[in-house]
């Protein structure tokens, strides 16, 4: 190993001396050979020592996603905009059917509404489940500082046993086939949204059925809580990276409340608070280009949002700068409390182990999605008990007559926009969408940045940095390729130390059992 | 707190799997190669041999990583069809990959995953609770050339391998 980074270090030292003064920059790619759901592609770019000037994350984008629905009717939105993702479909789905309310300027029922909650509660509790006990569990259910080998979902089952690994599989699938499915269609396909409305009503008989479920996700929630006390808040070790400098920002934050300004998924005004937690706003879903911009470097093809108030001032944080935040941390710093009791408990505890609102530890996003969770299942069972839930006027039929429409949802991952712009037949003529990720990107972008510099120096490559950059990341539940799945559907992570001259001069790949490897071609 | 050893065994497994093989064809009708996986379901529900047999089952799904559980369960064999992209192998490539082999032995098989599980770990994660997923699990991946571009019509390479494709899946169920 140290002949390799002795060579390493040779290399870099001829690669400096060639790129010479108008050469200042090396580039060192982390770059998943396949794809999959939340890949991603980290680009380091190093200066002539061997130390990181920047580091940035990009990932994949889907192309001529504009050019496919222009000419379609707006109606095929939600199901067009659903398929394409098959990460969160209900949360496209939902978003654009709001949008298609705002297009034909029409209002749901207030049967219809709850409907479209439930079953979007549902889905955020079953979501949140998926990411919390599989998807971030690996870093805090198994421990940021265990093997590689075991800081997997083999590892999650080891430590919380075989039988809460089943109970959080048979709990995700009551809720998606026994109310996401029972209302909605399939999962995978939701043909639930209508302009005004939506198109099945609930029979009681539905009704009880979505009620016992509704009763066992509460139960499920609140296990869920104590299991994060259990495993993760009795960890000082834990406790301390997540309010460790090392993944700690400080934005500004953005997410959906209510009229009494509490988190809410479906619906309400877009609050966004400053850095030191005082309110910037509350804008309505239309008027979110007022707020909303998006930056364009020259290295990336991503977009990056920030306040446009604000403005763009680089990758930075602290007051001056537009970066924001959304997801489960930002929708608990933008609000005042959650509207469910269980939950408001989880909150406070939230806020005052952490040190009161703002909290600008990323890795915070784990725990505030446990306290999301349990709100969203007693939401559900709110909605699931309401004696107007059968009620049969689902559906105000539209009759304006349409040019633009705005929707706007928390997604899991955070707000979700979709604007379309029709002709008078209701024909897309163009379409806008903001996915939860893309609001999050710079900040995505700095925690990378703030891994890399930790991890490289003077031309040294620690074979942590695969894992710590991941941590920084996964903490978003970052997701962009809304369709991917290819195999193998896991990603071996490959971080390439190239010359100025292009050439791969070292590789590290971390492989299946969590081992990296060196080599130099 | 020290992470317990990784649960392999757990109580027996049940293995009463209702169907014997399922085809469990993966993508994304709207991203061009990725259609490739709907396309085959589409052909092998017109084979006279395949349709109407009881055991048999076809799905196709775009759901992926920790979703697709609920698809491996509940059959004693599963036959995945998917797209893949290596940038290893020329499209329209087929890879054959055994379940035995998964995932040392493929070189395209991966590490953890940063963000989402894969196939592979919602196999060995379902054994690991015991649940009744597939015991022999068997996959035809395709090397893939555009899998972004929503609309798109299947590259010309990983069209042509379609019937290939379809008869492997053919010569696999008359095993």
């Amino acid at each position: 190993m140290s002949d390799q980074h002795e060579g390493l270090e040779n290399s870099w030292r001829e690669g400096a001396r060639r790129a010479g003064a108008t050469y200042a920059r090396r580039r060192i790619s982390i770059d998943p050979v396949t794809r999959l759901e939340g890949h991603g592609k980290i680009d380091i770019f190093l200066d002539q020592a061997g130390e990181v000037e920047r580091a940035y994350f990009q990932v994949p984008e889907l192309r001529g996603f504009e050019k496919f629905v222009q000419g379609r009717p707006a109606e095929e939105m939600p199901q067009i905009t659903s398929r394409i993702c098959g990460v969160c479909p209900t949360a496209h789905h939902m978003a654009a059917t709001k949008a298609l309310d705002h297009l034909y300027r029409v209002e749901p029922t207030p049967t219809a509404r709850k409907i479209r909650e439930l079953v979007y509660s549902a889905f955020m509790t079953e979501d949140h489940a998926l990411h919390f006990y599989f998807l971030g569990g690996p870093d805090f259910v198994v421990g940021p500082t265990a093997p590689a080998a075991e800081r997997n979902v083999l590892g999650v089952i080891g430590v919380v046993g075989a039988e809460v690994g089943k109970r959080v599989i048979a709990m995700r699938r009551r809720l998606r086939e026994e109310v996401i499915s029972a209302i909605g269609g399939k999962v995978i396909h939701p043909v639930l949204g209508l302009p005004g409305g939506v198109a099945k009503r609930i029979t009681p008989e539905l009704q009880k059925q979505i009620r016992e479920v509704a009763d066992e996700a509460v139960e499920f929630g609140k296990f869920t809580l104590q299991l994060f006390r259990d495993v993760v808040l009795k960890n000082e070790e834990y406790v301390g990276l997540i309010t460790s400098d090392d993944f700690t920002h400080r934005t500004y934050y953005m997410g959906l409340v209510d009229d009494e300004n509490r988190v809410n998924f479906y619906d309400g005004g877009i609050r966004v608070v400053s850095p030191e937690g005082q309110e910037v706003t509350t804008f309505a879903a239309a008027d979110y280009l007022d707020w909303v911009a998006e930056h364009v470097e020259p290295w990336s093809y991503v977009k990056f949002c920030y306040l446009k108030p604000v403005g763009w001032r680089g990758f930075a944080d602290g007051t001056d700068s537009g970066i924001y935040a959304v997801a489960p941390l930002a929708r608990l710093n933008v609000s005042e409390g959650m509207a469910t009791p269980l939950a408001q408990e989880a909150y406070e505890e939230f806020f005052e182990t952490l040190g009161g609102k703002p909290v600008h530890h990323t890795l915070a996003n784990h725990w505030a999605r446990v306290v999301e969770l349990l709100y969203a299942a007693e939401r559900l069972k709110e909605l699931a008990d309401d004696p107007d839930l059968t009620d049969p006027d689902v559906r105000t039929l539209p009759t304006e007559v349409p040019t633009e429409g705005i929707g706007v949802v928390e997604a899991p991952r955070g707000t979700l926009f979709h604007h379309y712009w029709t002709d008078e037949r209701g024909v897309v003529e163009k379409a806008n969408l903001i996915v939860a990720t893309q609001n999050n990107s710079a900040r995505i972008a700095m925690s990378v940045d703030k891994a890399a510099k930790g991890l490289i120096s003077g031309g040294e490559i620690s074979d942590g940095i695969l894992n710590m950059v991941e941590m920084a990341f996964r903490a978003y539940d970052p997701c962009h390729a809304c369709a991917s799945h290819s195999l193998p559907g896991s990603m071996p992570l490959l971080l390439r130390v190239r010359g100025p001259d292009g050439g791969v001069v070292e590789r590290l790949r971390r492989d299946s059992d969590g081992n990296v490897s060196r080599e130099r071609p | 707190m020290q992470p317990a050893e990784p649960a392999r065994a757990g109580p027996s497994p049940d293995r009463s799997h209702p169907l014997d093989v399922r085809v469990l064809c993966l993508g994304n009708d709207l991203l061009a190669d990725d259609a490739l996986g709907f396309r085959v379901a589409r052909a092998l529900r017109r084979e006279p041999g395949i349709r109407g047999r009881g055991s048999v089952d076809i799905v196709e799904t775009p759901e992926s990583g920790f979703a697709l559980l609920d698809h491996i369960q509940g059959v004693r064999r599963l036959v995945v069809v998917d797209t893949v992209v290596t940038g290893r192998a020329a499209p329209g490539t087929i890879y054959v990959i055994e379940d035995h082999e998964e995932p040392e032995d493929w070189e395209a098989a991966p590490g953890t995953s940063a963000h989402y599980v894969g196939l592979f770990e919602a196999l060995r994660a379902g054994r690991a609770m015991s649940l009744p997923v597939a015991e022999e699990v068997v996959i035809l991946a395709v090397e893939a050339a555009d899998v972004v571009s929503v609309g798109g019509c299947m590259t010309e390479a990983v069209e042509a391998s379609l019937p290939a494709v379809v008869s492997q899946v053919r010569a696999l169920l008359g095993k």
